[in-house]
């Protein structure tokens, strides 16, 4: 099985930005998802990987290709839709896919015909592949974004944000056919929608201020925080208060302008709290907040 | 609110650093400019002098109008991203919810960029005045500071332009919220107007032009046209006339348009677009269910072996290449440079008004002036586009994690942009070829078409593709690297200016492929090829360097991109880069080794100071008295093949003097080997600086005793690098100046004034006067010989006929070439060519003489016409001036390579490819049959050269090119009419008016002329056919041939301007003597004008026309000031109506006899004259009551033009109806 290794990888941008910072992960075939949230430095481990950006320091492996040095050979095998793209104008869907499939490296036009198809069918734009790409809808340039990246049978599939535009039926769809690649191939995804890495993933980082603050499995991380999350309704004021108290993770409002607080805490914090069910926000917002105290001490 | 967003706007630029860039730009380019035409930089080039100075108000509207160009190609991305960039940040969104109006927003927008732009011109003009005070720059061409000056440019021109193509690019941008548009229209815009004034630049159509022309360019040139030096320095632009008009039309065009744009604009989403078909408008679902079921992936193989990335480049290359046909820029351009060449070709190439015939190589060299500024436009414009494609359509990403190489990428663009010339060429080829058919024209010739834009043209391009992608790949944005291409190329070819001159360290500079029909590309094709692999080697440095930059993944910055660089720098881009680099280099040192250091090469400034050198210390040598040459023969071997000559000669020489001369000065040459005087000789000195020997006879040479001089040449062996023979494979002209000459160079020192007196030269005038009697024992052909006795005998290759002056004696074939023996039996100059070539020859018989006309295969289309010229003349002038002295005469084509002129040997008229032989003489046109005229000017010179030859003196040329263009004019009157002679007449005013305007030391009349031939041409034709006019054609041929009589064929002392103007002045009457003062002796000029005409019919039957005229003449002082008081400070004047100074009209007092015409036109649409005498008119204002017998339509004073008159449209008036 195919495995992508990263070895110290750091990135300092010329502001000053530590985008990476050490970053030791290994990705084995299946979903990989990379939460974090806005200016984590997702996009930038994810063009490090996809050959678009050179880390300072560091190495990467896919399998036996080290992709700093020999990036050709990465590219033969990736598939990379980045966060955001344009398109060449005046350039209908299915013949942009011909150049890309000819880019691609797909020699027989057969198999080119063939491919185009099925990438047009899996992302549903069949019906408007003699548009020209340029003027399509968001959604529907992200699922010809899509259909771009499946045209070389790619083992290493780099999609960030990529449910971003979609509407809940293209979301669905486009999932379907990423976990349809992910059974043998390395899909990594990253997102800032908890639900999409539950639904899928069957394994996923937190990142943020270019560090990986964990790295394991949706569902174990989940369990590990089984009966660690306390609930409780307030107000505005008593949240100041309970945030002052205790470890506040995450608060919504509800409907009648009460607040429902979540707390992380291995007892229970008072008996207003409830315990409740933890999920994977939960898991999100617990390293998040713990890598901020963590910082905010260092400081 | 306004204010605010002025304020704004204003502050936003001054904190831009494109601004300040786009500043600094400008105000160098000013500076570097303006020191350069005041001799800044003389320290290392030739010294720069002129007449006229810098900074007058004239001087500084022609350098600002060049400047405000270049500005032009800013304002899109000044005035035109004013409102582009709220577009551009998608800040529109918010600032078009703002509380404020259309008027506010846009009207701040544009006052505060259209400030700013003027700023940029503002610094400029500060370049100007601080280059003319540079240290260095020569006080001489710079006036006293006056504000006045630049300020007056500033409001009439700058101010103007920039707010019309400021509208203009505003009004595209704004509408169409698409920057790349703006600048579009100011590529074409500009375009159009040099179309436009080429087209309109005719003489009939002028006016025109000067109403049309945006940039108000013709205008100023229309009014300021004749203006002589005097008042280009001192006269402000005059805000009058058709400048006026202009300015008052393109202001108000400005305004109408910016009112448009302020109606079309509106605060809103969608930019203005043009469906040409709009749509019908449909409501689309997508398929929201379904599809869940997953097809299985299919399996493709995917392929990178180097034959398929190969093959992928290939049709890459055509995805490319079909985006660029697509895209409107390239469209827009390549039409109107398609359009221009068009233009250019219908057009044509005209010489006096008729045009040449489409023969393939004037198509070729037509075209290729019309479409090579667009052409390197499109390359460095689209070689940019492709390079950043990815990166502008946001799709770089995409593209750049795919996993082809980047030299598939970067080839397969190259590769478009080659196919994208391909096309340009095919177009370009056939609007040619098409163009010849049009106008029935079938010899085409369609190799040399293909050889020329595909084996010649296309070289030339591919080097500056290279260029364009190595500047491309270093620079992220397309724009700034389409910019800094075209500056680099106008910066290259400026290097020339600052004393860098050789075509090695010049980028690409084309060395001559210039083409005739005869010789085809010669010689210069093998250099040429040279140099073009010498750059593609440097090309091919600057793609694999370029190849290092090439934008692929999100390295930023300087060191990031570096650190890139370095590691793509693979050992296979290292290994060609240092080959490329190293044969370039090792190249480049080997045409420099053979430039250089094989042949000495001096810079203009090295030679400038040569012959200060060789006036500084031989001068002296000047007073040697040298023994003349009396005999000239010599035994000439011309190898065309292989490009050598060899000659034998013997130079007959004789002491003509009346006392001993014990040495000779000879001047010697690389390729003299051996030489040998028939009495013993010794060297005394030898100068190999300046190539010659001083030889001291050992006994001297008594007066009247006659020497022998023999000597032997051959030229250094011709290489691919180094041309060392003035032989042609096909089509040799060459003559006497090639072989050995004696006594010191007169001609070699420096003539210009101010040079001279920069290297502390004494003051001399570069000719002597004719009242120099010292000065009359040289004739201005020789200074080494009076009349000769000539023979040669010339061998050829077998297929050529070799020929020089004299009477063919005997022809022979020998050990396979061919040999000619000449020997002339009549007097000649010692003045002579040899020319060989593959000739035809038509011959006939004419009174006795038998003409013929040698010329290169195919070029028949008007040996009838020149033969008819010839017979023509000779007839003519046998019958006025004296008998022929030869009873042959032979015209020579020669190859256009050499220039576009004829000339007159002995018995023998060379006469290039490039006039008479393809002209397209149409008779019913207005053009001149110059086949004809200018067979008619050589054989003129038969006599007014070879029988009359004037002294080495001003003013000589006079009883040369004069008389021969007033004998051809005859000769023209009689074959064509009175009618032809107009057109002539007009044109010659015309040259001679405007040469005026570049005289570039002072305007001497006729009699003291200093072979200028704006002076001995055009002035000498018009006046001196005006005078056969005035005294009568009879008598004055009679006076031509009295004169030839007593001076043809003399000995020295020489004839001079002034013995012709006595016997001129003999044969005038009394009452016109001022005519020979007016037009030899001076520079006289008339004002002649029709005010009004009143026609009445008389109860006869007749028409009485009443006629206002004012006429009024001047003469003007050598630099053009101009004076009204004759000899006895009398001056005459008259004030029109009003009683303003201005009205007041100044003359010299009045005794001159004016022609004053009536006209109307027959059925035929031809004129006919009612009326045309010469009266007397003594006074300013003039009455003329004439009774004529039709009713006329126009009425003139001095209607055909033969008095020299700057204005010379308003001599008549069209009567209306």
């Amino acid at each position: 099985m195919i495995e992508l290794k990263l070895n110290q990888v750091s990135k300092t941008y010329a502001n000053g930005v530590k985008a990476l910072d050490n970053i030791n992960i290994e990705i084995k075939a299946g979903m990989f998802g990379l939460l974090g949230p806005n200016g984590a430095g997702k996009s930038t481990l994810m063009r490090t990987i996809a050959t678009l950006q050179e880390p300072d320091t560091g190495e990467l492996y896919l399998g036996d290709i080290n992709i700093r040095k020999d990036k050709m050979n990465l590219r033969k095998v990736l598939g990379y839709l980045p966060q955001q793209f344009g398109v060449y104008s005046k350039m209908s869907a299915e013949k942009l896919l011909y150049y890309f499939a000819d880019l691609k490296g797909i020699a027989s036009p057969s198999e080119k015909k063939k491919m185009v198809e099925y990438a047009l069918e899996v992302t549903n734009l069949i019906d408007v592949k003699d548009k020209n790409v340029a003027g399509y809808s968001g959604g529907m340039k992200q699922r010809f974004g899509i259909a771009q990246l499946l045209l070389n049978n790619p083992k290493l599939i780099i999609v960030d944000e990529p449910t971003a535009g979609l509407d809940p039926a293209e979301r669905h769809r486009f999932l379907n056919v990423l976990r349809e690649i992910g059974t043998n191939n390395i899909v990594i995804l990253s997102t800032h929608i908890v639900d999409d890495v539950k639904e899928l993933c069957t394994d996923m980082a937190i990142l943020n201020g270019g560090k990986i603050l964990s790295k394991m499995s949706p569902k174990d991380a989940v369990e590990n925080l089984n009966g660690k999350i306390w609930t409780t309704i307030t107000d505005r004021e008593g949240e100041v208060a309970l945030a002052a108290q205790h470890n506040v993770i995450s608060s919504s409002f509800n409907q009648d302008n009460s607040l429902n607080v979540r707390v992380f805490s291995d007892l229970q914090p008072n008996e207003n709290f409830k315990q409740a069910p933890a999920d994977l926000n939960d898991v999100y917002f617990v390293h998040l907040k713990e890598n901020e105290s963590a910082t905010a001490k260092n400081a | 609110m306004f204010g605010k967003i002025l304020k704004f706007e204003i502050s936003y630029w001054f904190r831009s650093p494109l601004w300040y860039i786009y500043t600094a730009l400008l105000f160098i380019i000013s500076l570097l400019i303006t020191a350069l035409a005041v001799g800044v930089f003389d320290s290392n080039t030739v010294t720069v002098t002129s007449t006229t100075k810098i900074n007058s108000p004239l001087a500084i509207t022609g350098l600002l109008s060049v400047f405000t160009f270049l500005i032009y190609f800013l304002i899109p991305s000044i005035i035109g991203s004013s409102i582009y960039k709220d577009y551009k940040s998608e800040m529109y969104q918010v600032l078009f919810s703002y509380p404020f109006s259309k008027a506010q927003y846009l009207l701040a927008k544009f006052i505060s960029s259209f400030l700013m732009t003027l700023l940029i011109v503002f610094f400029s003009m500060v370049g100007i005045i601080l280059g003319c005070y540079l240290p260095g720059a020569n006080p001489d061409m710079v006036s006293e500071f006056n504000i006045l000056n630049y300020l007056q440019p500033f409001a009439l021109i700058v101010i103007p332009n920039i707010l019309f193509f400021g509208t203009v690019v505003f009004g595209v941008v704004t509408l169409s919220r698409n920057i790349f548009i703006g600048f579009i229209t100011v590529l074409i815009l500009v375009v159009m107007q040099g179309i436009a004034s080429a087209y309109l630049g005719d003489l009939d159509t002028k006016t025109l032009a000067a109403l049309l022309d945006p940039f108000g360019v013709s205008a100023i040139e229309f009014e300021t046209e004749y203006w002589t030096v005097e008042e280009q320095n001192n006269n402000f632009i005059p805000f009058k006339g058709y400048i006026l008009y202009n300015r008052i039309l393109w202001s108000s065009i400005s305004l109408l348009l910016f009112f448009g744009i302020f109606s079309a604009f509106k605060f809103n989403h969608s930019p203005l677009s043009l469906n040409l078909f709009k749509k019908k408008s449909q409501r689309i679902t997508k398929r929201n269910f379904g599809g869940y079921k997953i097809h299985r992936t299919p399996k493709v193989q995917l392929n990178f072996s180097k034959l398929r990335l190969l093959k992928n480049v290939w049709s890459f290359a055509s995805f490319e290449l079909k985006y660029i046909l697509r895209n409107w820029a390239f469209i827009s351009i390549f039409a109107v440079g398609i359009l221009m060449v068009f233009l250019r070709l219908t057009i044509g190439y005209q010489i006096q008004g008729t045009d040449t015939l489409p023969i393939t190589r004037i198509m070729i060299s037509l075209s290729r002036g019309g479409i090579g500024l667009f052409l390197a436009v499109l390359i460095f414009l689209f070689s940019g586009m492709l390079i950043h494609r990815g990166n502008i359509s946001k799709m770089n990403q995409l593209l750049e994690t795919t996993a082809q190489p980047t030299w598939v990428f970067m080839s397969s663009k190259f590769l478009a942009i080659l196919q994208m010339i391909v096309i340009i060429f095919i177009s370009v080829i056939l609007v040619c070829i098409g163009m010849q058919i049009y106008q029935g024209f079938y010899d085409l010739e369609i190799g040399l078409y293909l050889f020329d834009h595909f084996l010649v043209q296309f070289p030339n391009w591919i080097i500056y593709t290279m260029l364009a992608f190595f500047a491309h790949s270093l620079i992220k944005n397309y724009i700034v690297g389409f910019i800094s291409l075209l500056v680099f190329t106008i910066v290259i070819n400026l290097l020339p200016q600052f004393g860098i001159d050789q075509s090695i360290f010049i980028f690409n500079k084309i060395s001559g492929t210039s083409y005739s029909d005869m010789n085809g590309y010669g010689h210069s094709l093998s250099i040429f090829y040279i140099y073009k692999i010498y750059w593609g080697l440097f090309g091919v440095a600057l793609l694999v360097i370029g190849s290092l930059f090439y934008q692929r993944g999100l390295a930023k910055g300087v060191s990031g991109r570096l650190s890139q660089a370095k590691k793509r720098f693979s050992a296979r881009r290292k290994l060609i880069l240092a080959t490329s680099l190293m044969l370039f280099i090792g190249l480049g040192s080997y045409i420099y080794y053979v430039d250089n250091i094989e042949n000495e090469r001096y810079s203009g400034k090295e030679i400038e100071e040569k012959r200060v050198k060789y006036e500084k210390e031989f001068r002296h040598y000047k007073q040697m008295e040298i023994p003349r040459i009396i005999g000239t023969q010599i035994d000439l071997a011309l190898y065309p093949e292989e490009r050598d000559y060899e000659v034998n000669g013997i130079y007959k020489l004789k002491n003509k003097t009346k006392k001993n001369i014990d040495s000779i000065f000879l001047q010697t040459s690389d390729d003299l080997f051996e030489y040998d005087f028939s009495v013993p000789t010794e060297v005394s000195l030898v100068n190999e600086e300046f190539d010659f020997k001083i030889l001291r006879f050992k006994e001297s040479i008594a007066p009247g005793q006659e020497i022998n001089f023999s000597f032997k040449m051959k030229n250094k062996e011709n290489s691919w690098f180094s041309n060392n023979s003035p032989v042609h494979h096909n089509g040799t002209f060459l003559n006497n100046s090639i072989l050995p000459s004696f006594g010191y160079s007169e001609n070699y020192e420096i003539s210009t004034e101010k040079i001279r007196e920069k290297y502390d030269l004494p003051n001399k005038e570069s000719m002597a006067s004719p009242h120099d009697s010292t000065a009359l024992g040289n004739t201005y052909i020789s200074s080494t010989a009076d009349w000769i006795d000539f023979e040669a005998t010339i061998s050829t290759s077998p297929e050529q006929i070799a020929i020089a002056p004299g009477y063919l004696q005997k022809e022979w074939t020998e050990n396979g070439r061919r040999y000619f023996h000449y020997k002339m039996e009549d007097k000649m100059l010692n003045f002579y060519n040899i020319m060989s070539a593959e000739y035809e020859v038509i011959e006939e018989e004419h009174e006795g003489i038998k003409l013929q006309i040698f010329y290169h295969k195919g070029h028949n289309y008007n040996l009838e016409r020149m033969m008819d010229g010839a017979k023509k003349a000779l007839s003519y002038y046998q019958n006025n001036y004296s008998p022929y002295q030869f009873n042959q005469l032979r015209i020579l084509e020669f190859p256009s390579t050499y220039g576009s002129f004829a000339q007159s040997f002995a018995n023998t008229v060379p006469f290039s490819e490039a006039i008479g032989f393809v002209a397209n003489v149409d008779e019913e046109n207005n053009g001149v049959d110059y086949p004809f005229t200018v067979t008619a000017h050589e054989v003129a010179h038969q006599w007014w050269a070879h029988q009359v030859i004037g002294a080495n003196v001003k003013g000589s040329t006079l009883m040369s090119e004069s008389l021969s263009e007033y004998s051809a004019l005859k000769v023209l009157e009689q074959r064509y009419g009175e009618k032809k002679m107009r057109r002539f007449l007009k044109d010659a005013l015309d040259k001679y008016l405007s040469g005026r305007r570049f005289e570039s030391n002072k305007e001497n009349s006729l009699l003291y002329n200093k072979n200028k031939p704006y002076i001995h041409y055009n002035k000498g034709s018009l006046v001196l056919y005006a005078l056969s006019d005035y005294i009568g054609t009879k008598k004055f041929n009679a006076m031509l041939s009295n004169y030839i009589d007593e001076v043809a064929f003399q000995e020295a002392p020489y004839t001079t301007s002034l013995e012709f103007k006595e016997h001129l002045k003999k044969a005038t009457p009394d009452s016109l003597q001022y005519l020979v003062y007016d037009m030899i002796e001076t520079i006289t000029l008339y004002n002649n004008k029709i005010l009004n005409y009143e026609v009445k019919e008389l109860e006869n039957g007749k028409f009485q026309v009443d006629l206002t005229a004012l006429v009024s003449k001047y003469r003007t002082t050598n630099y053009g000031e101009k004076n009204y008081e004759n000899y006895e400070n009398c001056e005459i004047t008259y004030t029109e109506n009003d009683h303003k100074e201005s009205a007041v009209i100044h003359s010299l007092p009045l005794k001159d006899y004016i022609e004053v015409g009536v006209f109307t036109e027959n059925e035929k649409g031809e004129e006919e004259v009612l009326y045309l005498k010469k009266l007397k008119i003594t006074e300013i204002y003039n009455q003329f009551s004439i009774e004529v017998d039709k009713y006329p339509t126009s009425v003139g004073i001095d209607p055909y033009n033969k008095l020299i008159d700057r204005n010379s449209n308003d001599n008549r008036m069209e009567v209306e109806n």
